[in-house]
């Protein structure tokens, strides 16, 4: 009872900032909603209704996107009719897809901020893996059977981004170089690297297209869908992210590399006086949280994307911190919470769709999201509840003394 | 066997043969690329290379240096062979500075090598180097503005991406409702510095009073000026296209200076901007160095413990030092959509925010040494844009990584490890 009273109240300060966040994008929308703005100086009463409603329809464009209408899920499984099923669960099966790199991702920047690394560089990792995976695809076709390809791809995403991670914490551990600068740094170049293999390597061009985007992947291999329906892009990747939740806990809380990593992160002195190589554990760290972005722009290249662009990663480092943060780095936490930007992006979609209110709007969401749960003392002193920090056990990672910043 | 290296090798202890040991290898390293230039001498005698230099007024008349490529490659030959040859008398050779030294013939080499005979004009490469530092070397004095008052300050970024955006918008609607260019610009540009400075306050305020991790606090800026942006950009401005077109920030001739022969188009024929950055470099300088402000400031950065012993407000001063570097960060990001491309465009800094920041790393958090430093990344993007103009077949994505690659270098000290304030990024409890 106790535990369960303790889980809740750990749930306070999460959910009031998503609410708070959500509040404040509402009134984003309503400010530039120019259309209804400009009624306000004959008509204020009907403007500020017209705000309100604007928001609402916003938002519940977003709720029916993010997991489509239960009565008609209902009414398709009485029927039967598979395209109707396909139609009616689409909605949830595309939020899980969204969910899935957020997953890994969210993972990802969990076990480096853990051992106190704050990795910005997902996008990059991500989208290095995700390259890696496309080439090694495209140059194995026929040469392997589909099925390996499918295990080698992976495999070299998750390499791949691991090497791209390494590197920030290498240069953090030799030379003190602080990781929020080169990771940003290495996003850039790692977007600049795909940009110059997909333009000077016309081997792994789709013929049609002008913009530079691979082939599709899809025709080679493919990884396996959980639901065999037409339409359903939900495959196993997802239950790889789940599996790589459980192993990252078990990681961080039964080993003794776990634990290794986090006494690192909570206090690098004091790790190093027991012994423990804070230097290494910051490369082991950032090496794990790259190979999982990479792993998740394999998935993402391979499964549900089907095909290599530059645009393919599209902020998820970015929100991954925020689900993070937002899980207390716990890597439950993140299975819901990912569950819950899964749904965010998904009905965002669905929300630029039907409202015109561009996507973008999450990644200001997002950034509320980060502040409310960084700052647990503004929520309350907005909402006056009493509240408890959601990750007290993480050092700073600001104020390492090796750092140059 | 030298001198120095045989009183080394009478010590004898271990640090001093490590020192003795590491500098060999760096004299093999050296002497390696000396060889290396000088077998690309042999290869390019033949190729010549014609650098012109503009010299009354842009696009006026020229003077002409005309070499060959094989030339300039005998100078870095020359120039690395010397400082090879004064790492091996002197194992305690300070070879930092000197590396330069063997640095710039070697750039200037692989320039004229990249341009295999074609003639360029060097004039636009100065005068615009000096153009794109203006922004970083802003973001460099707002870094070391916070981070000398103990704040660290990664959000550099996004701030200057606000305003970007703001000075945008605000110069479009002042300019479409009076039609006042001049004044157009400059509410513009006190907006995008008001509100940017507003978001160095909220900054101070997240690590100050709610003792937010100040890296943290600057990515949520970072990201949240993404998002807003983004969002602005699309909702609005690439619609209502008369939002996003303020009137452009054009270069000023300064008069008499601009008709000095060579220097006058390269160093009086800029924009505001321009001399606004250096004004500000000799202005920080003084404060920092000379002003009582600027002690207390330098202490509340180093130790503010002992700072606030004495009675010196702390938090106050911090405060005031981010609010300041807000203003910069405003003004630097009005350049880009105001002086560059007339509009707002998505994620238009590019990350010269934290370019900035490795500026300032590079400088020494010293505003003079972060303007040099500002001027190297404006001379990498200054010859990127030449050489993409004048076709070199080069990829474009190998030179625009050249910054960001440089930047990872720097802050990884590679070029010289530097100090910065002690106390940057320590919460400070106020007694």
């Amino acid at each position: 009872m106790k535990r369960i009273s303790a889980a809740l109240r750990r749930l306070v300060v999460p959910l009031l900032a998503v609410l708070t966040a959500l509040i404040l994008g509402g009134v984003v929308i309503a400010l530039t909603d120019f259309d209804n703005l400009h009624n306000i100086g004959t008509d204020p009463i009907g403007t500020l209704v017209g705000a309100v409603k604007g928001v609402f329809a916003a938002y519940g464009a977003m709720l029916s996107g993010a997991f489509g209408d239960p009565g008609r899920v209902l009414t398709a499984l009485q029927t039967g009719n598979s395209t109707d099923i396909a139609r009616a669960i689409r909605p949830l099966t595309e939020t899980l897809v969204s969910t899935t790199p957020l997953l890994f991702c969210g993972l990802a920047v969990s076990i480096s901020f853990r051992a106190g690394m704050f990795n910005i560089g997902g996008d990059g990792q991500l989208l290095i893996g995700a390259l890696a995976a496309t080439v090694l695809t495209i140059a194995l076709n026929g040469v392997l059977p589909s099925w390996l390809i499918l295990i080698a791809a992976i495999g070299i995403a998750t390499l791949a981004g691991a090497a791209w991670g390494f590197v920030p914490g290498f240069l953090k551990a030799r030379t003190g170089a602080h990781e929020v600068i080169t990771t940003i740094m290495l996003n850039y170049i790692g977007s600049l690297v795909v940009f110059f293999v997909l333009t000077t390597q016309p081997w792994l061009r789709n013929p049609g297209n002008s913009t530079p985007v691979s082939k599709l992947l899809t025709t080679i291999t493919d990884v396996p869908k959980l639901i065999s329906l037409p339409t359903i892009r939900l495959d196993y990747g997802f239950v790889v992210a789940l599996l790589m939740a459980v192993a990252v806990s078990w990681l961080l809380f039964r080993t003794t590399k776990g634990f290794e990593l986090r006494a690192s992160g909570f206090s690098p002195t004091a790790a190093r006086y027991a012994g423990i190589s804070a230097g290494g554990s910051m490369m082991l760290a950032m090496a794990l949280s790259g190979g999982l972005c990479g792993m998740a722009g394999g998935f993402l290249v391979i499964g549900t994307v089907g095909q290599m662009s530059p645009d393919l990663s599209g902020g998820l480092g970015f929100n991954a911190i925020a689900l993070a943060l937002l899980a207390g780095l716990r890597p439950s936490g993140v299975i819901l919470s990912a569950l819950l930007f899964g749904a965010l992006t998904q009905g965002g979609k669905l929300m630029g769709i039907d409202t015109g209110i561009p996507v973008d709007l999450l990644l200001f969401i997002m950034a509320l999201v980060i502040m409310f749960v960084a700052a647990p003392g503004l929520i309350r002193s907005i909402w006056r509840v009493r509240v408890t920090d959601p990750a007290p056990e993480i050092a700073s990672v600001s104020t390492d003394s090796a750092g140059t910043l | 066997m030298t001198a120095a290296a045989g009183a080394v090798g009478l010590q004898g202890g271990l640090a001093a043969r490590r020192a003795l040991r590491n500098s060999r290898l760096r004299a093999l390293g050296f002497g390696a690329f000396a060889v290396l230039a000088a077998y690309l001498a042999s290869r390019t005698f033949g190729v010549g290379a014609a650098f012109s230099f503009w010299v009354d007024k842009q696009g006026g008349q020229t003077a002409t240096l005309t070499t060959t490529v094989g030339a300039m490659w005998v100078v870095a030959a020359v120039a690395t062979a010397l400082v090879t040859v004064l790492q091996l008398r002197r194992a305690d050779l300070r070879w930092r500075p000197w590396l330069l030294v063997a640095i710039a013939p070697w750039i200037a080499a692989l320039l004229g090598t990249l341009l295999a005979g074609k003639p360029a004009v060097v004039t636009n490469v100065f005068a615009g180097s000096l153009e794109l530092a203006a922004p970083i070397s802003m973001a460099a004095m707002a870094g070391i503005l916070s981070e000398r008052s103990g704040m660290l300050n990664i959000a550099l970024e996004g701030k200057m991406l606000i305003g970007a955006c703001v000075a945008s918008i605000v110069g479009s609607i002042v300019s479409l409702a009076t039609g006042n260019a001049v004044l157009a610009t400059v509410i513009a540009i006190l907006a995008a510095m008001i509100v940017a400075a507003l978001l160095g306050l909220l900054l101070a305020w997240l690590g100050i009073r709610y003792k937010v991790d100040q890296v943290i606090a600057g990515t949520v800026i970072n990201i949240g000026a993404v998002g807003i942006t983004n969002f602005i950009f699309l909702r609005i401005l690439s619609r209502a296209t008369e939002f996003n077109s303020p009137p452009p920030v054009q270069a000023v001739r300064i008069p008499l200076l601009a008709d000095i022969p060579v220097l006058g188009p390269i160093f009086f024929v800029a924009t505001p901007y321009v001399y606004v950055a250096y004004l500000m470099v000799a202005v920080l300088t003084y404060m920092i160095y000379r002003t009582r402000w600027g002690l207390r400031l330098r202490a509340a950065g180093e130790k503010p413990a002992a700072a606030g012993t004495v009675g010196i407000n702390v938090l106050r001063i911090r405060y005031r030092a981010l609010f300041m570097a807000g203003l910069i960060c405003g003004l630097a990001g009005s350049y880009l959509s105001l002086a560059t491309s007339s509009s707002f465009q998505l994620q238009m800094t590019a990350g010269k925010g934290f370019i900035g920041l490795a500026a300032m790393i590079f400088g020494g958090w010293h505003p003079v040494g972060a303007f040099f430093a500002a001027l190297v990344f404006g001379f990498a993007d200054a010859t990127q844009s030449l050489l993409s103009i004048l076709g070199v077949d080069v990829a474009p994505q190998i030179l625009q990584s050249i910054p960001y690659v440089v930047t990872i270098i720097v802050v990884a000290g590679v070029v010289g490890r530097v100090r910065g304030p002690a106390s940057a990024g320590q919460p400070y409890e106020q007694g």
